[in-house]
């Protein structure tokens, strides 16, 4: 569960990218995030990670309170949210067996539950006849892949997609998105971040808007594949 | 932590010293310069130390004792003196024993002139050796309370000049290595630098993935340490090189040293193994702290 209680945030420069902001998203959601260049969604996504704190307000994540969250807490935290970005940020020197593995492994995951955890989520996303591969022997797609593994491999409460589709051919973008779907389908709680209107409508489901810091919009929408 | 996770994290260390190995090789250059630099300037101090304390040990203070004090009162002046503080020799020189010091430093003519004397004209005295030449002035002026003592004749002068040398030496190799250190830990630190700049893409991504602080710094621990103590080995081998050229040189065919008065150098076997733990700890120590300070720098970014 992710709960924003009038959260402001302003950076050191004065620009004020949150402005009040009331956002409550529930278990097992998926919401997309909305909103033009500068409406406040990078700083979403940064207060929900714990890498700025809110100026004014309460951000609370996955039972964590994080305006009141020491240093030293923000692994745990981190452990129950899964990150994707758009530019996939693979380690190039690692196959896509061990950039997987490594968020296991940073966790200090039990050896024997890596061997067993790692092949499931690789063949979830449909890469285990890649696994050997490097990063770079991969298409935009694949890579958006691995990052959604090294994601769900620790089995996390909530994903944070940050433009996941951003570097991937549109038809690849739909696949994306279904995945996301289907994790979302197994009780996880997804928040999409993205730019892309064509994939929003198709998809449907909860929209939040964000303008300069605001919600302009926050509602259920149908979606195209539902019609279908 | 797990044992497996603890062998991933130093073979991880490792896997970075390849991965960059531009970097490594860099920073294994700069440490090595570094530790010589350091370890030269020590080896200079140790060794002018004990040149100034083979010359500080040359140095004899005379006791003259009062004409015709009774045998018995000699010997309880000389273990008076033995239990001064700072005596570290005491030596008996009787008046037949110095006269026949002096005479066989004369030509003949000038020993002829002894002949006009009715009675050997020298007195009985004491020869003493301090251990601390600092403290020289404060144990004559003890010596000159002693009874059936007439005078004390000391290189006042020398002790000077050698204390000002000692004080010297020790204040410029003191802040030598003071500064070397601090120069050594200031280019360690930028240059571990540019490898965790390198690696800035992993440090985020463990960051994202709920890494602990010191899970995302034992790896980085690692490759420095192994940097540090390859450093300390190829700077230990060197100056084993070196110093034994050196010694060899001035100990062998002319041994310029004793030409000016001085002891010879420090053999290198009897230091090595105290030169080598610490090019080992100053290695280990300088390149683990710069490189987990520079690694703290994006940690906290």
């Amino acid at each position: 569960m992710v709960e924003f209680r009038n959260v402001s945030y302003t950076y050191p420069t004065g620009q004020q990218a949150l402005d009040h902001l009331n956002v409550k998203i529930e278990d097992n959601e998926f919401v997309f995030v909305v909103g033009a260049n500068g409406a406040g969604k990078s700083t979403l996504i940064k207060l929900i990670l714990r890498e700025l704190t809110a100026t004014e307000g309460e951000v609370i994540v996955n039972g964590f309170n994080l305006s009141k969250m020491k240093a030293r807490k923000v692994p745990k935290l981190r452990r129950t949210i899964g990150v994707v970005f758009q530019d996939f940020r693979l380690i190039p020197n690692m196959t896509v067996y061990d950039n997987v593995a490594f968020a296991l492994r940073v966790i200090d995951a039990p050896t024997k539950y890596i061997r067993a955890r790692v092949p499931y989520v690789i063949s979830l996303v449909g890469l285990t006849a890649k696994a050997k591969s490097y990063p770079n022997d991969l298409s935009g797609g694949e890579q958006q892949r691995v990052a959604l593994a090294r994601a769900l491999v620790n089995d996390p409460q909530l994903i944070i997609a940050d433009e996941p589709t951003g570097n991937v051919d549109p038809a690849r973008s739909f696949e994306i998105v279904d995945l996301l779907k289907a994790i979302n389908a197994c009780g996880t709680t997804v928040l999409m971040v993205t730019h892309q209107h064509d994939l929003v409508r198709y998809f449907g489901g909860r929209i939040i808007n964000l303008n300069t810091g605001a919600v302009v919009f926050d509602e259920v929408i149908g979606g195209a594949d539902e019609a279908q | 932590m797990r044992l497996n996770s603890f062998k991933y994290l130093v073979k991880q260390g490792f896997t970075g010293i390849w991965f960059n190995r531009v970097n490594s090789f860099a920073s294994l250059c700069v440490m090595t310069i570094s530790l010589l630099m350091v370890g030269i300037s020590v080896l200079l101090s140790l060794n002018i130390t004990k040149m100034i304390g083979s010359i500080e040990s040359r140095n004899e203070v005379m006791v003259v004792i009062t004409e015709g004090v009774p045998e018995n009162n000699i010997t309880l002046l000389g273990e008076q003196l033995a239990d001064t503080p700072n005596v570290s020799e005491v030596s008996f020189k009787s008046r037949d024993d110095a006269l026949a010091e002096l005479l066989a430093d004369m030509s003949e003519d000038e020993q002829s002139l002894f002949q006009y004397f009715s009675h050997n004209p020298l007195p009985d005295c004491y020869m003493i050796r301090v251990s601390d030449i600092t403290e020289l002035s404060r144990t004559v002026s003890q010596i000159e309370r002693l009874e059936f003592v007439e005078m004390v004749k000391s290189p006042d002068d020398f002790a000077r000049i050698l204390i000002g040398v000692r004080n010297v030496s020790a204040i410029l190799f003191s802040a030598a290595t003071v500064s070397l250190i601090i120069v050594c830990f200031v280019i360690i630190s930028n240059s571990t630098r540019a490898s965790v700049y390198a690696r800035r893409r992993e440090i985020s991504i463990m960051r994202y993935v709920g890494a602990s602080k010191s899970f995302i710094e034992i790896p980085f621990f690692v490759e420095g340490m192994v940097i540090g103590l390859t450093s300390a080995a190829i700077a230990f081998g060197l100056t084993w090189f070196a110093y034994t050229e050196v010694y060899t040189m001035f100990s062998t065919d002319v041994n310029m040293l004793s030409i000016f008065g001085l002891s010879a150098l420090i053999p290198f076997d009897t230091i090595a193994l105290r030169v080598g733990i610490a090019y080992a700890v100053f290695g280990v120590i300088l390149s683990a702290l710069g490189t987990v300070i520079s690694t703290r720098k994006h940690l906290n970014a």
